[in-house]
């Protein structure tokens, strides 16, 4: 019963542990394995094959193809719903009724299952019968193709998830500037500073961590899109929005090139090590200079 | 000077409604849409408000497939991963949190990196690992790998950390089990991250479209998302008004949830992320 | 209290635990072994959409029919996703007892030893094959072996919509050869508002456009592309030439058969090319819109010609012996005589069977909606699709090569069926 004590706090991880290891510690050392190998998924064999996996992929131009399209995709939805949801958090933030139904409704689609999203404006986005192309044709432009060309399909996508993720970011930037001392403000106030001074010198420093923060999670969500790829392009137009994710999965479950899959998997796995490495080391930073 | 003010301040209404209008609209073309006739939906301009209000549309989305199955599996599985997840981060959280032993930061650490290994990234090695233990297909193979969050173990960690030491200590001195002290003190004072957090992770699996859709082939063990995605592929997809009726069953649970406990949930996905 | 509040959670969850865990145990093994009544399951995978309904009844007729064992059919999607699901399901050892297979895949399944050789089963009860149609006995051996009955089979058709044809005076019985249906697509487009023509830009539709034109997809021994020679490349640049033109209209490849089909029932497109097996689905859809639909064969350039498609029934390896024959009565059953009458009459799909072609039922369909004989007629110049497994992989690249020469500018025929060839002899020489 001694022992007791030092054991107790171990047993109370261990539950929690033991689904971590089995989950997603050890896939993760059994993909790196598998991107070694060449299986097909029935054979009984799976044989080392080294690094050709790897080769095959670097060589591949749907790879090359594949791989540009989800920094593309990443850059394009980090970008455009970072800098919308900073305009308008600067602009929502106040505690008036209108203000704080707009704050509701630019949030509600992030709760809503991305699969419904993804049906939804598959629907709008309907190249004959769609609602954008009505609303555009009200404006004098001509029908778009919207997820039917390659060069408006990855384009597309990336609409969509600004629109399901602005309202996500925008309500943490919101929390972020509430967070601001109103101190700083007042001072600034008397200094007679004018508005976009403020802004560049109090405002802005002041969010940078949220902003951070709001990059880094956003890249890692975009980097992984699959679902809106699935249920609206499958990959197309001629792989123009093939992404790392889908590739996996094509490869995976479609084509059965088991370890080529995987090797791509672990393409997927350095790109978000990368991330999570940054965000560790600029985190540590900015705690130094506080 | 005044004139100038009260004009910007209508501007301001004006683009405050458009903002309003872009994120509600569409859920409102959803609705309309649902209840359209075949025919109307194929018409160009589109066609507001339906002739008739075709309640029939339900039906027929709700019989094109087993969504009887498909509401159980998903309540199932998101009640069973929330009671699993109350099970293991509880204790989880309390030990990184009141205790110091070896190897603690190095396991939480651990713990942590998996906050960042997205279910995306390792679904093969694990649907492997599923098919040698014979689950796949099951509603287990949807549940036990979320039996556990980081995210969840981070955020309770941090609420039992500023349970003041006093109470633990006078309760300790109550000759209070460990235990007790963790469900009878810890739990109740993180009652509201407890909350937060539950919410989101039932607005999380409620959602998921991607692991079913992986680990499941058959209708008896696939979930609603997955289901309703079906209904494009029935009739070569030309029915939107039966995709979107059958759209409806699973956003309207999710959007009555949300106004009935907006702020909660707000709090649940944004003020938590920024901790 | 609160203590005993937290101790009742507590237990409830418990219960509750102990209530889902061995329920998902139990359905872990989903193949669940028997239904309500106690009959053994065979479970039946299939990739009817569309056409599911009728599947699914015949599936009830046989359960009512007999009473040895209750046959579960599931649908899985597509054929390339039930196909993807097989496989991943075979990995897990939960397959299946049956399920349809595209013939274009059956060699891929054969191969990797998934598929029960049906002909020892035939052997044994002295059953003759003689009565299945000869064209669609193609795809059904692997190594001499026959693996797959012939089930839901087609051929493409040319759809087209009689009143449009007359509208602007073309003769009804339709183009005849290439350069006539890019006549009839040029007369019948109306700029902005209709296509002469569309058609999913599929590679099992430009196989019949190559074999149309004299060439080959594959080498015979299955090692080499040869559908980059110039009939390949011809009948690419036909497709390309008429969507320049903007008289035929190049749906998304994704979901081409989809689009363009109801482009065509929506009156947006004159003319389609389109499976046999989607007439049930058309006729359906069309009723009440005004409108008539005639079929004929798929225009000639050097010959007609036409890859038989569709998709055939397997017995899926490792189930055990009872279970094997039961799923083997199914499978019998399913394209006997009576079956394939019912099936074909409702979705279109061929009669796999000579006696089902000449009876009497048939005959009577025959006469009432000509549209159904097209593709039986048809047969004659129809051939079987490539075999080797590889082709699984192939006919996507395939697809995605054509739609990139047809989409992106700068880009040839010749360039993006070579890249095709190429990808395609790495993946044969495996």
């Amino acid at each position: 019963m001694k022992s007791w004590p030092i054991i107790r706090p171990y047993v109370m991880i261990a539950p929690a542990l033991i689904v971590f290891l089995l989950f997603f510690i050890y896939p993760i050392y059994y993909m790196v394995y598998l991107s070694l190998h060449s299986w097909d998924f029935i054979s009984p064999t799976k044989d080392f094959v080294g690094l050709s996996n790897f080769q095959q992929l670097l060589n591949s131009s749907e790879f090359a193809k594949v791989l540009s399209n989800t920094l593309v995709y990443t850059f394009g939805t980090v970008v455009f719903s970072i800098t919308l949801a900073l305009f308008l958090a600067l602009w929502l933030n106040r505690s008036t009724r209108i203000h704080r139904l707009a704050q509701t409704a630019v949030f509600s689609p992030y709760i809503i299952s991305l699969a419904s999203i993804a049906l939804l404006w598959l629907w709008m986005m309907d190249p004959d019968f769609g609602l954008l192309n009505w609303l555009l044709s009200l404006v004098g432009i001509p029908k778009q193709p919207w997820l039917t060309d390659q060069n408006t399909a990855l384009f597309s996508l990336i609409l969509v998830a600004v629109w399901k993720g602005v309202g996500f970011n925008t309500l943490v930037f919101i929390a972020g500037l509430q967070s601001i001392p109103k101190d700083l403000y007042e001072a600034a106030d008397l200094d007679q500073s004018p508005k976009w001074r403020t802004f560049y010198k109090i405002t802005l420093p002041m969010l940078t961590p949220t902003l951070f923060f709001l990059v880094v999670t956003n890249v890692i969500v975009s980097f992984q899109v699959f679902d809106t790829v699935h249920i609206m392009t499958l990959g197309g137009p001629v792989n123009s929005t093939n992404t790392l994710v889908f590739n996996i999965y094509m490869h995976g479950f479609r084509f059965f090139n088991i370890g080529y899959a995987s090797a791509v998997g672990v393409i997927l796995l350095i790109l978000l090590a990368i991330m999570t490495w940054l965000y560790f080391r600029l985190l540590s930073k900015r705690v130094h200079y506080q | 000077m005044k004139l100038l003010n009260y004009l910007l301040k209508g501007l301001n209404w004006v683009l405050l409604l458009t903002v309003i209008l872009i994120f509600i609209f569409p859920f409102f073309w959803m609705i309309t849409t649902a209840f359209k006739s075949f025919s109307e939906t194929m018409m160009f301009p589109p066609k507001w408000i339906p002739d008739q209000w075709l309640w029939q549309n339900f039906v027929d989305a709700w019989q094109s497939g087993p969504f009887l199955h498909y509401y159980i599996n998903s309540i199932t599985v998101t009640v069973s991963i929330l009671v699993l997840q109350f099970l293991t981060v509880i204790p989880a959280s309390y030990a990184f949190a009141r205790y110091r032993f070896k190897g603690d930061r190095f396991l939480f650490a651990l713990i942590m990196i998996t906050l960042m290994i997205p279910a995306q990234l390792i679904f093969l090695p694990v649907y492997l690992q599923m098919s040698s233990w014979g689950l796949i297909d099951s509603l287990a193979s949807l549940i036990i790998p979320f039996a556990s969050s980081a995210f969840g173990i981070f955020l309770i960690r941090q609420a039992f950390k500023q349970v003041p030491n006093e109470l633990i200590e006078a309760a300790r001195l109550d000759q209070a089990s460990e235990w007790k002290i963790m469900w009878k003190i810890m739990v109740p004072y993180a009652k509201p991250t407890i909350i937060t957090f539950a919410l989101f992770s039932f607005i999380t699996h409620w959602n998921d479209y991607f692991w079913p859709l992986v680990m499941t082939n058959s209708e008896l063990s696939r979930t609603l998302p997955v289901g309703i995605a079906r209904l494009r592929d029935i009739d070569s997809g030309a029915s939107w008004n039966l995709v979107m009726a059958g759209n409806m069953l699973l956003v309207v649970p999710i959007l009555v949830i949300f106004f009935l406990a907006q702020r909660h949930i707000i709090k649940a996905f944004v003020y938590t992320g920024v901790k | 209290m609160n203590y005993l509040k937290t101790k009742l959670t507590v237990g409830i969850a418990a219960i509750l635990l102990s209530i889902v865990i061995p329920a998902c145990g139990n359905e872990a093994n989903s193949v669940q072994q028997q239904s309500e009544d106690g009959r053994p399951i065979i479970q039946f995978w299939h990739a009817f959409g569309g056409a599911g309904s009728s599947v699914e009844a015949l599936v009830e007729e046989y359960n009512n029919y007999q009473n040895e064992v209750y046959v579960n059919a599931t649908y899985q999607g597509d054929y390339l996703e039930n196909q993807s699901k097989i496989q991943a399901a075979i990995a897990a050892r939960n397959h299946p007892d049956v399920t349809v297979i595209e013939a274009g895949a059956i060699g891929a399944f054969a191969k990797a030893g998934a598929l029960v050789d049906l002909g020892e089963l035939v052997k044994q009860e002295d059953m003759s094959l003689d009565d299945f149609v000869p064209g669609l006995l193609g795809n059904s051996y692997w190594d001499d072996t026959l693996v797959a009955l012939p089930f839901a089979r087609s051929t493409p058709l040319l759809y087209m919509n009689k009143n449009m044809l007359e509208e602007v005076g073309l003769d009804i019985s339709g183009p005849t050869t290439w350069d006539e249906l890019e006549e009839y697509a040029r007369k019948l487009t109306i700029p902005e508002e209709r296509y002469g023509f569309t058609t999913a830009t599929n590679t099992w539709l430009f196989e019949a456009l190559v074999f149309q034109n004299g060439g080959e997809i594959l080498s015979e021994d299955g090692k080499k592309s040869l559908f980059h020679s110039d009939a390949g490349v011809e009948a690419l640049q036909y497709w390309m030439d008429m969507i320049d033109e903007g008289i035929m209209k190049n749906p998304p490849a994704e979901r081409g058969f989809d689009v363009s089909q109801q482009d065509f029932v929506n009156q947006n497109a004159a003319m389609l090319f389109a499976s046999t097996g989607s007439l049930g689905s058309i006729l359906d859809s069309i009723e009440g819109q005004g409108f008539e639909v005639i079929t004929s064969f798929l225009p000639k350039k050097e010959e007609f010609a036409t890859p038989s498609g569709g998709s055939n029934l397997v017995i899926l390896e490792n189930t055990s012996e009872e279970r094997q024959q039961a799923a083997w009565e199914f499978v019998k059953w399913m394209t006997e005589k009576e079956q394939t009458i019912q099936f074909s009459q409702a979705t279109g799909y061929m009669p796999v069977r000579q006696s089902a072609i000449d009876s009497e039922d048939m005959q009577a369909i025959y006469e009432n909606s000509p549209q159904f004989k097209v593709a039986v007629d048809q047969l004659a110049y129809a051939r079987p699709r490539p075999m080797v497994p590889a082709y699984h992989e192939l006919q996507v690249i395939i697809t995605i090569e054509m739609q990139r020469a047809i989409l992106e500018d700068g880009v040839s025929a010749q360039e993006a069926l070579t890249a095709a060839a190429e990808r395609g002899n790495e993946l044969l020489s495996k």
